[in-house]
């Protein structure tokens, strides 16, 4: 019996073919925008927190100021903290490799190699082995220093010249360069956000210091020893230390950034909902004319034994087809919107040179569609309920006699 | 006339009245209207235009309750009924045919005819026997069904209505001034549709100004302002349609 009522609802919309039309046209601008400003802020969103996450949910960066000197005392402090399982310095610099006829920027950091890879944990060896601490010529460089594209430029043992500031008395003075042997060579990281493992230049602490002559920790990593920690830690260290350093946990720009995205997606949300409000008052209104105009069309089939609900169904299935239709129609304009739209890339700045700009595919989820369906079915039933009503409502005699 | 056919009426209206308010204005369009009709009769109701022959229609038609009074259908009091189980006497016991026509135009014919049987979750197959059916009995043939109502003649159209009403094999047909628009020669051939299924045993009701149809007829009601003043045998014998 369903089958005929939605064969006569069909009916009933294609013998106003241009009206349905528009009406569905209005439906679907709902769906298009949710899917696909959804699709495009949650791929990069997932990714850009995946990224942040991947550094470490356990590691705290400490910069200090520029008029504060991080010091051994300093570095004692931190270590008092139960909640502290590691805290070693770093240098961390910019320099420039040759490469054949090319110049390639890159990052240096010296660290403490063990602090580095229980930090990051993604981080791994493709080549060679992590030299020992105390060999201050060796070093782990990145995937993307070693290899341009496929074409390989560094190997295992190869010395590297890397120009880099010189400093004296703590001020720039000028340029200089040094040599580091590759003692190993990263696998490939991706894209990174904050630091790109695969343009950085990895060597000791001892190493930085001798080789870049710097005098001054450009900070201290601290590792947690475990997530919950990292957060507690920061404001004690906040409160202590308060304006002198900056204190920047991984975990909290994931959520910061988690925030963000959700304060878009939520407006986003709001946005695509007052385009099903204007949809809703439009399905109300072509089924409002569209039931006025069939009134004696109604008043007749109630006198040949249609029930009200039954004439409710026929006139509810008519708005509920529409919006299936525009629901369609929205869905897969705005999955191809949303490809359009990511195709065009989106630029992400870092520290230093280390900003990537990425290109992903939007997260089209089978969750986005089914929740933009369903809402967009409610735009159908909330507009079409009341003319539905009122039509199921007329009594037969009334609508028999309607002009 | 066989006794049993007087015994238990098929609709009853005692003391039926109806009034029609519109804002301070009232019609009394019926006036302690008391009315039977038994199976298988076949009636007329004249009256001049605007006596309550259409008000009467809808009350026998379980299309309106009246203000004041009792409708019985085979011995069910209607007024207690609810809509769903009015609609569904009409859809199952009762046939309508309107003074205009009431086609569904963006329907073919075979749609139009077919209406009535959905409700009643008829499949398609056995729907397609029964239309045909009907569209034969009304003198039609099969070429009408897929055309549209107003591809038809104002008789063809007619004939289309009552088969729509008849489709469902319904215990009670009735039939709005029938012939009111149509010329001599489909009148007869509508007023014949009525008689054959009236020997089919079906009960018909006929409201009319046309004395010659009225006279085909076995009984005559004469309404004027919301009365029924007069009731009668008609002469069959004297009839010009039956001399045809
Ligand atoms: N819905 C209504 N509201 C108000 N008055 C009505 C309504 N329906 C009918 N009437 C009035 O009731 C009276 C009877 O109307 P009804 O339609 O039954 O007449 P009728 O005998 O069928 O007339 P006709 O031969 O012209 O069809 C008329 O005076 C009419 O104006
Ligand atoms: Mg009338």
């Amino acid at each position: 019996m369903l089958a005929d009522f939605l064969r006569l609802s069909l009916k009933a919309l294609s013998e106003r073919r241009a009206r349905a039309v528009l009406t569905i046209v209005g439906i679907a601008i709902g769906p298009l925008i949710l899917v696909m400003m959804s699709s495009v802020v949650g791929s990069y969103s997932e990714y850009i927190v995946e990224r942040i996450t991947s550094l470490g949910q356990n590691a705290i960066a400490i910069f200090p100021t520029e008029n504060y000197r991080l010091d051994a005392e300093d570095l004692n402090y931190i270590r008092t903290f139960d909640a502290v399982k590691r805290a070693e310095p770093f240098y961390n610099t910019q320099g420039i490799v040759k490469r054949g006829t090319e110049e390639t920027k890159v990052s240096i950091f010296a660290v403490d190699y063990n602090l580095l890879f229980e930090a990051i944990g993604s981080l791994e060896i493709g080549e060679g082995a992590i030299p020992p601490e105390t060999d201050t010529l060796s070093s782990i460089i990145g995937r993307k220093i070693a290899f341009k594209d496929d074409t390989r430029h560094f190997s295992l043992h190869d010395v590297l010249t890397v120009t880099v500031p010189k400093i004296e008395g703590g001020k720039i003075t000028g340029k200089k360069t040094v040599n580091v042997v590759v003692s190993a060579i990263l696998e490939e990281y991706g894209g990174a956000l904050i630091v790109d493992p695969d343009s950085t230049i990895f060597m000791s602490l001892e190493a930085g210091r001798r080789l870049l002559g710097l005098d001054k920790w450009s900070g201290v990593l601290v590792l947690a020893d475990n997530p919950a920690n990292v957060k507690p830690t920061v404001s004690a260290l906040r409160q202590y230390y308060e304006e002198k350093v900056q204190i920047i946990a991984f975990s909290s720009i994931a959520e910061a950034i988690s925030s963000v995205t959700s304060a878009i997606t939520f407006i986003n949300f709001s946005t695509s909902l007052s385009a099903f409000a204007v949809a809703v008052a439009g399905v109300a209104a072509t089924m409002i004319t569209s039931v006025m105009e069939r009134t004696r069309e109604i008043g007749v089939m109630k006198a040949i034994g249609y029930t009200n609900f039954q004439i409710l169904l026929m006139i509810l299935l008519e708005s509920i087809m529409m919006s299936l239709v525009g629901a369609t129609a929205g869905i897969s304009t705005g999955v191809v919107g949303a490809y359009i739209l990511s195709s065009r890339g989106f630029r992400i700045g870092g520290i230093g040179e280390s900003g990537i700009t990425l290109q992903l595919n939007p997260l089209i989820t089978p969750t986005l569609i089914i929740q933009t369906l369903a809402l967009t079915i409610l735009i159908g039933l909330a507009g079409g309920v009341l003319p539905a009503y009122r039509a199921s409502k007329i009594p037969p005699v009334v609508a028999l006699r309607y002009e | 006339m066989p006794e049993t056919k007087q015994k238990k009426p098929i609709i009853q209206l005692v003391d039926v009245y109806k009034e029609y308010r519109a804002g301070t204005i009232s019609t009394l369009a019926l006036k302690r209207v008391n009315f039977q009709i038994h199976r298988e009769q076949v009636i007329a109701i004249m009256g001049p235009s605007g006596s309550g022959k259409t008000t009467l229609l809808n009350m026998i038609g379980l299309l309106d309750r009246p203000t004041k009074g009792k409708i019985f259908f085979d011995g069910l009091d209607v007024l207690r009924l609810d809509d769903k189980t009015l609609a569904n006497l009409r859809n199952t016991k009762l046939g309508f045919v309107f003074q205009t026509f009431n086609l569904v135009n963006r329907l073919s014919v075979f749609e139009n005819v077919e209406l009535p049987l959905i409700p009643r979750g008829i499949p398609r197959g056995v729907r397609a026997k029964m239309v045909l059916d009907a569209i034969i009995k009304v003198g039609g043939d099969e070429s009408w069904l897929s055309k549209k109502p107003n591809q038809l003649s104002g008789g063809q159209q007619q004939r289309v209505a009552i088969a729509r009403a008849i489709v469902g094999k319904p215990v009670v047909l009735l039939a709005d001034e029938p012939t009111g628009n149509l010329d001599r020669a489909s009148a007869k051939v509508v007023v014949k549709t009525f008689l054959n299924l009236n020997k089919a045993g079906h009960t018909v009701v006929v409201v009319t100004h046309d004395p010659e149809v009225a006279n085909c007829m076995d009984k005559i009601y004469v309404i004027r302002d919301g009365e029924i003043i007069d009731e009668y045998s008609s002469n069959k014998a004297e009839s010009l349609i039956n001399k045809v």
